[in-house]
């Protein structure tokens, strides 16, 4: 069973067609990077499929189960990172993973040590007390991770997790999700570093004005010349169309 | 109807625990303010002009009024501003990530408005303790109107904090709408303090039937049929709570 089926996805925004019909499936236990310019229609993929934003056609599913129907089901499954610091201003961050890990049903108790088990391994067990103003920007970027994974989902859906991290942090983020990867989870990167998606992911989509130009292994893609490259070459070539 | 009752219970904490963290600006300053209307309006001037309303004392008469507003302000700011301001800064998805279902999504929202109303208005009655004492005509029918009112303006609150898409807009509706309302609203004045005209204006405000329900309830008078006002605010509760719930769920303003 696929871990994301997506069919026919169509996502409007007045007269912009941001997702144009897509098909995607993506295995469970994949590493796929996402790929595509600014306002391809990577963000609204996500959204889609997170619940985060409404579809005008197609479907989605998770696991086999409709993303709008079943949604009660799907987003525990679904652990999402996203681009911007949106975290509750009212709570510590060790607060903030608790009650987020709450919204998933799950017991304080349990969600305690679940949190100070993240905290400890981003290295923000000493600010566990604060609120996330206080943090620097790569400190942020880790517990936007710690939050998406505190429910412990299956999928962890990232949007951009290392722009802006500094090259330490970036090297222990991958290690992180190669980790992660490793012992079963599905991850779905969206970035604009190829350097990223070619170290870390086994399939490659490429998306280009909602429509998706490439998708398939890394391997494949990468045998002749450089991820960048060939990047570069589709999404020049759609542009010229 | 409450499946993930743990999810819901985090919501209404963390409801509960925003306006209790900044207190200083959510609690004591309707107390402060009940006080002084108390003392100035109730205690000294109605006292002094010897003024009876309704066959109770103006003091008297003033404290539902008074505890409806607060009931209808609390209540109504809570749940405006706190459901505008998990918009203004996304922290909305937190919650549209959850497996929360957007029925539990605004009763978790909602009871944060009805435990800050009752709390201020709880509050606004213990302070009118100090100036005057009454026995509760009808404690049930008091407690019906601190549980619908609190419902009826968390979902306004809900709906304006949902419609509102900055700060300017989020106060119009407080000051321009609710505000003239609660003052035209049989706070301060009984039916026949006001002139003809403007009864018939005042018959037209919902809140009117509101303050005088709470009033047969704590002192016996009032001047509208409180059967129909129990009525009209079940209504309105159960009406308003419909509307916030299928706005949650086709995702108005909250999902792209």
């Amino acid at each position: 069973m696929s871990a994301i089926s997506i069919r026919k996805l169509v996502k409007v925004y007045g007269a912009l067609r941001a997702v144009d019909g897509i098909d995607l499936e993506v295995a469970e236990g994949d590493f796929v990077g996402f790929l595509g310019p600014n306002g391809a229609g990577k963000t609204t993929t996500i959204h889609s499929i997170t619940g985060l934003c409404n579809f005008q056609g197609g479907s989605m599913r998770v696991f086999g189960l409709d993303v709008v129907s079943d949604y009660r089901k799907t987003r525990p499954l679904i652990g999402l990172c996203p681009q911007e610091f949106n975290f509750d201003p009212f709570l510590s961050i060790h607060g903030l993973l608790v009650y987020q890990a709450g919204y998933f049903g799950i017991p304080k108790s349990v969600a305690a040590k679940k949190a100070d088990e993240l905290l400890g391994y981003f290295r923000l067990s000493e600010k566990r007390n604060v609120d996330f103003r206080k943090l620097s920007g790569g400190m942020k970027k880790r517990l936007l991770l710690c939050r998406a994974l505190v429910h412990d989902p299956k999928i962890l859906i990232l949007d951009e997790p290392t722009a802006g991290a500094d090259v330490e942090l970036k090297y222990q983020i991958w290690n992180f999700l190669e980790d992660l990867n490793k012992k079963g989870k599905t991850i779905f990167l969206t970035t604009h570093y190829m350097e990223e998606a070619e170290r870390l992911s086994r399939k490659i989509v490429i998306i280009h004005k909602g429509r998706i130009l490439h998708h398939g292994d890394k391997e494949a893609l990468v045998r002749d010349q450089s991820l960048e490259k060939k990047y570069l070459e589709l999404t020049r070539e759609k542009a010229d169309d | 109807m409450i499946k993930n009752w743990i999810g819901f219970k985090t919501l209404v904490k963390r409801e509960v625990l925003r306006f209790f963290v900044v207190f200083t600006q959510t609690i004591v300053p309707p107390l402060i303010s009940s006080a002084l209307f108390i003392f100035v309006f109730g205690f000294s001037i109605g006292r002094n002009l010897n003024l009876r309303v309704e066959g109770v004392t103006y003091l008297q008469f003033l404290i539902p009024g008074l505890v409806m507003m607060h009931l209808i302000e609390g209540s109504y700011t809570n749940t405006s501003s706190s459901l505008f301001m998990l918009r203004w800064h996304n922290i909305i998805q937190e919650l549209l990530l959850s497996p929360l279902s957007y029925f539990e999504m605004v009763l978790g929202l909602l009871i944060g408005g009805v435990a800050r109303g009752l709390l201020v208005a709880g509050g606004v009655y213990g302070v009118s303790l100090f100036f005057t004492r009454f026995i509760f005509f009808n404690p049930l029918i008091v407690l019906y109107y601190f549980v619908v009112v609190t419902v009826i303006f968390s979902c306004l609150g809900l709906l304006v904090g949902l419609w509102a898409e900055g700060f300017e807009k989020l106060s119009v509706w407080g000051t321009f709408v609710l505000t003239p309302l609660i003052y035209f609203g049989g706070v301060f004045h009984s039916l026949e303090m006001v002139p003809a005209p403007l009864r018939i204006v005042t018959k037209l405000n919902p809140i009117f039937y509101l303050v005088n329900g709470l009033r047969y309830g704590m002192l016996g008078v009032s001047d509208v049929n409180v059967a129909f006002s129990m009525i009209l605010a079940a209504l309105m509760a159960v009406g308003l709570f419909l509307i916030v719930e299928r706005l949650f769920r086709k995702g108005y303003k909250l999902r792209n």
